[in-house]
Order: structure tokens, then sequence, then C-alpha cells
């Protein structure tokens, strides 16, 4: 119930204060809840990742924000969570599109940028220190695409590849495909949306993002974010149901 | 002379009945259109209601009003409208064109004298004291021309001249007539400027009515940025330019839009121009400044582009608004007063 009411609340806030939505909600309507009633809205007023392209300057709200998108939005939180990485853990993103690394990692997690194409030239100087924190011991946890991931692997000698925690990115519309044990749940627009759990179960980030169907497909929230607000984005065809083990939300694909 | 005066809010209520007819009798712009109404209201912070007086079943005159929150409060879009409206908390009513700056915001039918006219804006102020209830402050009239502050002034009433609107009246019967008009180096440097303009190779113009070839959205930043850029007015009560409304702005065929283009596409300058039988507006004017990528001398171009549609038209007079009176006036345009008149509580539907 908690977790229903934070989404309530972004969504009436999102109604009052930022103009895509109000645009968007106005005119076409909300259901669940119903901000207009009458209204029959498109896909339960949810709205594709394409509607957003050119329009992030409208989903801060009018108070003013930043209008930044993080790819790696909530990351750290999710780590934390699913994986315990603590202090003194080097966060390695492997991702040839990314230009910032995380910016919500625990207190005392170092992390680093690596386009997985460029380990012998531009980022090699990165690469050493990710193989030295190896050497030492020390955590490295690697975050990216598999094929990415791969590629950092096999450039690493290959004692120091086995102590390597690899965690790879799936995006929400391929959940489905075997995976294992670890895994993230990512979205370029939404950010980190949540985990592998221990009970194989795709786990969200329930403090921070809220799910819920519709009839173009699981709808995303984040309910923490104030600008640029991302509300009832279509990501991937899941369900949102309860993790029998858990007690939490979690994604059915 | 029975007058009724009711508040229609866009949102929630239908159009008034009449209402095409009377803006048709008083020559009422685009931009009173009741569609376009409810767009602006449902994406405004302070949402223009529509009052109408009512002598019998034919409309007597008719008002915008925007319903003021105080502009301390937390920006957010007014609330959704409900049966109840009227309530306590503090607010204002401006009478205001949120899109036509230079235009009084209350009209009356030509053949109202100005006792019926008085007797009208009361039964107006009383419908927005209803509508508003006791959080009513008062209620200004921002701008009206001259010859109306005789009939809204009243005791306890303030009155003051504004900024003037700038209007070109139609004197000549072509282009060069006006040119010929202007001084020998404002002349010779809008000619350069649009010959200039047409042998750019990497600078693509395009002009029409009804267009739908431009995203709004793209159009709506581009106005937003601007007016971000040479700072908003002090207590504004409109609303960043959203582009739902502009999407159905551009699509009449009576709007006129003009657009300057980067050879990679982007979109450099707009200007909307509103059509009307007597009184054509040049109403919108966005560019990028040369420092983010735009280019100098569009905004001469855009006006000889009017005035050319005034002459070829036959049309009255061109009005381009407030602000640049300098630049408007080596244009040719003159000065109109306005005035605002300020109504206190007190006075709100008083003789």
């Amino acid at each position: 119930m908690r977790w229903r009411r934070g989404y309530l609340r972004v969504v009436r806030s999102s109604f009052a204060t930022v103009p895509f939505y109000r645009e968007l909600w106005a005119l076409g309507g909300h259901t669940d809840p119903v901000l207009l009633p009458g209204k029959a809205a498109v896909d339960g007023g949810a709205v594709v990742p394409s509607a957003l392209t050119g329009r992030v300057g409208d989903l801060v709200p009018l108070a003013g924000g930043p209008a930044d998108i993080d790819p790696w939005r909530g990351l750290g939180p999710v780590l934390a969570e699913h994986l315990a990485v603590t202090a003194g853990a080097l966060v390695a993103v492997v991702d040839p599109t990314t230009p910032r690394p995380p910016v919500d990692l625990p207190e005392g997690v170092r992390s680093c940028v690596l386009d997985p194409a460029g380990l012998g030239g531009a980022y090699a100087g990165v690469f050493d220190e990710v193989a030295n924190h190896l050497r030492r011991g020390e955590r490295v946890v690697a975050v990216g695409g598999d094929k990415d991931l791969d590629q950092l692997a096999a450039a690493l000698p290959e004692l120091l590849a086995h102590r390597l925690t690899r965690a790879p990115v799936r995006a929400p519309d391929d959940l489905p495909s075997p995976v294992g044990p670890v895994a993230l749940i990512a979205h370029p627009l939404l950010g980190v949306l949540g985990a592998l759990g221990g009970c194989g179960r795709w786990h969200l980030d329930h403090c921070r993002v809220y799910l819920r169907a519709t009839s173009a497909g699981a709808a995303y929230t984040l309910l923490r974010q104030r600008s640029p607000r991302l509300v009832d984005v279509i990501a991937g065809s899941g369900r949102p149901g309860l993790c029998p083990r858990h007690g939490t939300p979690v994604v059915e694909p | 002379m029975t007058l009724t005066a009711r508040v229609h809010d866009p949102r929630a209520d239908d159009e008034p009945s009449g209402w095409a007819e009377f803006g048709a009798r008083c020559g009422l712009h685009a931009v009173w259109d009741y569609g376009l109404m409810r767009l602006e209201a449902w994406m405004s912070r302070n949402p223009a209601v529509l009052g109408v007086v009512r002598d019998g079943d034919r409309i007597a005159a008719a008002a915008t009003v925007l319903i003021c929150r105080p502009w301390w409060r937390k920006p957010r879009y007014a609330s959704t409208p409900t049966t109840r409206t009227a309530c306590g908390w503090p607010r204002w009513a401006e009478v205001y064109t949120p899109w036509l700056s230079g235009y009084p915001a209350v009209v009356f039918d030509p053949d109202l004298t100005d006792d019926g006219r008085r007797a009208a804006v009361r039964a107006f102020e009383r419908a927005v004291l209803r509508h508003v209830g006791p959080g009513l402050m008062g209620i200004t009239y921002s701008p009206v021309y001259a010859d109306t502050v005789s009939v809204l002034n009243r005791p306890l009433c303030r009155t003051w001249r504004n900024d003037p609107t700038t209007v070109l009246p139609n004197e000549w019967s072509t282009e060069d007539d006006w040119l010929a008009t202007l001084s020998k180096a404002r002349r010779t440097s809008i000619r350069r400027y649009a010959r200039k303009i047409d042998r750019d190779p990497t600078l693509e113009v395009r002009e029409g009515w009804g267009r739908t070839d431009t995203d709004p959205h793209e159009l709506a930043t581009l106005i937003n940025r601007h007016r971000a850029r040479l700072g908003g007015l002090p207590r504004d009560p409109r609303t960043a330019v959203a582009g739902a409304f502009l999407a159905e702005l551009l699509r009449r065929k009576d709007v006129r839009l003009l657009t300057y283009r980067d050879a990679d596409g982007t979109l450099l300058a707009a200007n909307t121009l509103l059509d009307h039988p007597s009184s054509i507006v040049l109403q919108h004017w966005a560019a990028l400044a040369p420092a983010e990528g735009g280019r100098h001398n569009l905004y001469f171009d855009c006006y000889l582009r009017c005035v050319r549609h005034l002459i070829s038209a036959g049309r009255d007079e061109l009005t381009s608004g407030r602000g640049l009176v300098d630049v408007k006036t080596s244009l040719g345009f003159r000065e109109r007063e306005l005035h605002t008149v300020a109504v206190p509580r007190l006075a709100v539907g008083a003789r």
C-alpha cells in the first residue's frame, strides 16, 4: 500500500507541475488513478520512450530542476542490496556509450567507466587500475552488456578474470532469456530498475521504482526522481508480481 | 435591458451559445476560439476563464479573465475544475489575453452604449466574484484603450498608463511605397538583409497558412527559450507556451507560420502572424541568439514579410505588441496608448 501511495503522489504531482504530463493527461486522460473522469486514456496514460525524444525539457517541473537523463540512475542502491557492494569495492561500468560514471554509489565505493573497444588505447590506464585492484584482492564489480563484459574478461589475465564479479545488464524486454545468478534490469532512459534476487526472480528496486501493467506493456515510474520526471514509461512486457519468498514486488516476465 | 453574466471555464463548460456569432460581430482574433482557450486553460498556472454578459439571449460583452494565484506560492498548474469553484484562498482576477498583449481582453458589442457598457461591467464583475469566492482581492483590466477607461473607472479604482503597443497603419499600395517612407539607412539595410537571406543556400525560409509541417513542441521550446533569455515580466501571470496549444493554433487557416532553418534543420527563428479582416497581428517572434548559432537580422526580414502581407491583403493595420518601440518606430510603427484599471475588492461590482 505504501508503494502504491508513493505512485499516486508522483502521478498527482506530475499532473500539477510537469508540462509533459499535464499536456498528456489533461488532453488524453489517465486511468488508475483516474485524473479526469470521462476521459478514455490510451494505454492508461502511459507513454512510450520514443514520445519523450526531444521533450526532456518538458519533463522538468515548473519550479525548475536538472534535465539530464542518467542511464545508470539507481545503480548504487541496487548493487548495495543485491550484491552487498560496500566501501572499498570498485564498480567498473563497461559501456561504450556512457559519458559519466554512476553518481549514487554507496559511500566509499569507487567507480570508473570503460569502453571495451579502447582497453588497449584511451582506457589503458583505467584498465590497468582495474587489474591492479583485482591483484590486490579487492572486489571489482563489472556492470555492462554481456558482450562488453566478455571483452573485459578476455583482456584480463585468466586468474584475475575469475575474481571479477560480473553484473550483466538486461533490458526490461529481455527478461525471459536465461540469465544468472547475478543480473540487473536497466533501461537507457529509466536507469537501473532492479536485479535478479537470490530467489531467481526479478526484484524491483521498489523504494525508487513503481511498476504497473498497461495494455501496451509494463509501465515504470521513478518514485524519487524529481527532475526530469519519468512516470509510466512503457518498457518491456513484464507484469508486476509479489515474491513469495521475500514479499517484495517483482517483475514477472 | 436585462443583463445576466456567467463565467465559463473552458476546461469544464461547453462553448457559450452564440459565441461564434459574437466573435464575428466584434471581429475577435483567432486566440478567442473557445477550443484554443480550453487548451490554454489546461496548460496554465492561472487559467483563463471566459466571462460572458448577455442581454436576453444575445451576448453583449465578453472578457478573458485569468484567475491568478499569489506569485509567491510554489509554481503549479491550476487545480482541476470542480463544481465548486469559489473558495477563500487569496486570488485576484486579471482581465488579460495571454496571447495578445496589445489588445484589450474585454470586448463589448459595438451597439452597446456607454451606460450599457458600465452595466455590463458591473454584471461581469459580480459573476467573477461569485466564481472566485470571498478570496477575490480585486480585478485588473490590463490593457484597455483610452476610450474604455471611463467605462471601467469609478471611485476607489486606480488607473495608469502602460507601455504603448505599436501599430502600423496601412497607407500604401506597394511594398516599395512603405520602404520609401523609412529612413535611407533603414531602407537600405532592409533591402540588403532580404537579398542576403534570399541568396543564402544554408538558410531555409518557409512561410504558410495552416502549416502542419513543423513540430509544435520544437517551436514552443524556441519561444520559451527566447522569452527566458529576454527575462520575464515581474509577476507575469502567463505560463510557458505549450506545444499542444501551438499545434492547434498553427493548424488554423488564419494563422501564418514563418520559419528560418539552418542547413542541418535547426530552427533558427520563427514568427506567427494572425490574420484578421482589419487588424493583423505579428504575434510571436522567437530566435536563437547569435551565440547559440542564430543569425543576425532575421527580425527585419520577418517584418518585411508581414508588411508585404498587410499591403497585398489590403488590411487596415499591423500590430506588433509592446517592447522594442525604437526599432519598430524606425519601421514606421506608431504608438497606441494603453491603460490599466485596477479595481479593488470593495469596488468590484459597484457603480
